[in-house]
């Protein structure tokens, strides 16, 4: 009976502040989808880690005729300085930081170059002499990368050691500002959606106060009294939460696994089941921030 | 000393509530005690403390000083949240009525019940019988604008009495009723009254007072100046200054009352 009561007056007070209700529910899913959104490209940023990190090798390139570095003065790398570096490689000192390592000729990185640039004119003007040889070197941790780069860049008939993770690096730092920028905003739209919560409180408690002095002078227990005015916050805020999810899943199925994995054929996306994840995340922040902030203006505006 | 505990229903000893710092206090130590099953007229003038009095039997304040009993508990022991239990035991009916306008009679008694908890059996049994308790059998599914005051003051008692409350509290109930409603009302709180419900009615209704000859306080300036069983509006004894003003203030209603009297 008690249950039914407090539908019942939940439902009056959705009813009563319609268009308050709509713009609590459309600020909560704004700002969640800001913050689901933060989370999903973290989500990704963790995905393409796990990806690239055991992909990305360390190169140690070899000089050629057009190479400038210090290491490079006495012209092309020999072949006993690449016998050099090869014994390195596989000396105990090196090898405990990696899991393999391949050679990669000149004429290798040019027919490399040539599917990679298949399209582009450059391929005709580019020879195989140009192409530097390397040692393509597979870390067992990545972050040792240092190590190596300190024992190789000295060695003659060395040009430069590299570090593809660099490249990745700066891929992640921009997704992450990115990420941090969403917050942002999200941040912002909370404060709102807060602010906006508990002004809906405050309306649907005044217009109200009739039914609630009655409820009061008659004995009714705190609980029923504020629960009605707690839930119409909550379930406004959940509404705004369920939307913004179903937004974020929307586009990581249709924009991330459509259109641009079909772009981006060698990255890995997160898949739209990964951003249910997220999903529950954001009903319950919805739900409490609205639970909360009610409780608070319930405590100044409606006297128990 | 417990038999008077036992049979007093509500008690104040030495009770002072002050609202605002060095103003004159609401009510200045009052002392009182009123049986179970008693009826009691709270008179005096506007700000004398009665509906002070009243606030401060259901906890909707606190006193500044003194203690305040309600069927033995010491209101200022009940913590907060068991508050709504304390109010459960008294009914509380006003001079504007506080009917809920969307509902109708019927809704607008059963609200009492649902908001603790009844269940949908006993609201349907029990909310006829208080209706015609209070004589408004057959008007269940009016809407309150379609009620005369009288009419609308008997459902707001209907409703403050359906909990079966040991007390019921009536802050001037018949302040916007003409005469002869008036008296309709009284009859009805009467009948509660038989019952066994205590009754304590705030009112500057003279007529009322006169005719129904039970006990009555009268409140001045926050202290309790008269305390007579079967009394009048006004003293018999006359208080000299005091009652000369109070004639001055409204000469025609005291002479009619004295015409009462006679």
């Amino acid at each position: 009976m008690r249950l039914l009561f407090i539908l019942g007056e939940i439902g009056s007070g959705l009813r009563r502040n319609l268009s308050m209700v709509i713009s609590v529910v459309l600020v909560t899913f704004v700002s969640l989808t800001f913050v689901g959104a933060a989370g999903m490209l973290q989500m990704q940023i963790n995905q393409m880690k796990g990806y690239w990190y055991d992909k990305v090798q360390v190169a140690v390139f070899l000089c050629n005729d057009g190479s400038t570095a210090v290491g490079c003065a006495s012209g092309p790398a020999t072949k006993e300085q690449q016998e050099n570096l090869q014994s390195m490689l596989e000396s105990p000192a090196v090898k405990q930081y990696i899991n393999d390592f391949q050679f990669e000729s000149q004429a290798e990185a040019y027919k490399h170059f040539k599917e990679q640039f298949s399209n582009s004119p450059i391929v005709d003007s580019v020879s195989e002499d140009q192409l530097p040889a390397s040692f393509r070197i597979n870390m067992k941790n990545p972050e040792k990368y240092q190590i190596i780069s300190e024992t190789f860049s000295s060695q003659p008939g060395v040009e430069t050691v590299s570090d593809q993770r660099q490249v990745l690096e700066r891929i992640f730092s921009w997704m992450n500002g990115a990420s941090v920028a969403a917050v942002g905003v999200a941040a912002v739209m909370i404060f709102c959606a807060v602010l906006l919560i508990t002004t809906t409180i405050r309306l649907s408690a005044f217009s109200r106060r009739r039914e609630t002095g009655i409820m009061r002078l008659v004995g009714a227990s705190k609980t029923v009294i504020q629960l009605p005015f707690i839930l119409e916050g909550v379930i406004a805020a959940v509404v705004g939460a369920v939307l913004a999810s179903v937004t974020l899943w929307l586009m990581a199925h249709f924009w991330l696994n459509g259109d641009l994995s079909k772009q981006f054929l060698n990255t890995p996306f997160i898949s739209s089941t990964q951003v249910l994840v997220i999903a529950p995340v954001l009903i319950a922040l919805g739900a409490g921030l609205a639970g909360i902030s009610s409780l608070l203006t319930l405590r100044r505006y409606l006297k128990v | 000393m417990s038999g008077g505990v036992l049979r007093a229903m509500i008690r104040f000893e030495n009770v002072t509530k002050v609202y605002e710092q060095n103003a004159r206090p609401a009510l200045d130590s009052v002392s009182l005690e009123i049986n179970r099953g008693e009826f009691t007229f709270l008179v005096g003038a506007s700000g004398s403390g009665k509906s002070t009095f009243l606030r401060l039997i259901l906890k909707e304040d606190k006193a500044s000083a003194g203690s305040v009993y309600v069927a033995g508990q010491n209101v200022a022991n009940i913590s907060s949240w068991r508050v709504p239990k304390l109010r459960r035991g008294i009914g509380v009916v006003f001079q504007d009525f506080r009917l809920l306008p969307q509902k109708n009679v019927f809704a607008n008694v059963a609200f009492a019940m649902q908001v603790i908890g009844k269940s949908r059996s006993i609201i349907r049994e029990t909310v006829p019988e208080v209706l015609k308790t209070v004589g408004l059998e057959g008007k269940e599914r009016r809407m309150p604008h379609e009620l005369s005051g009288g009419e609308q003051q008997r459902v707001a008692i209907a409703r403050a009495v359906v909990n079966r409350p040991g007390i019921l509290l009536a802050d001037e109930p018949t302040g916007n009723l003409d005469p002869i409603t008036s008296m309709g009302i009284m009859g009805v709180l009467d009948k509660i009254n038989q019952n066994g419900t205590t009754v304590v009615m705030a009112t500057h209704d003279d007529d009322i007072v006169n005719e129904m000859r039970r006990r009555v306080v009268e409140l001045k300036n926050g202290k309790v100046i008269r305390d007579e069983a079967k009394a009048l509006y006004t003293s018999m004894i006359p208080v000299v200054g005091e009652s000369r003003r109070l004639r001055d203030a409204s000469g025609e209603e005291l002479d009619r009352a004295q015409g009462a009297q006679l």
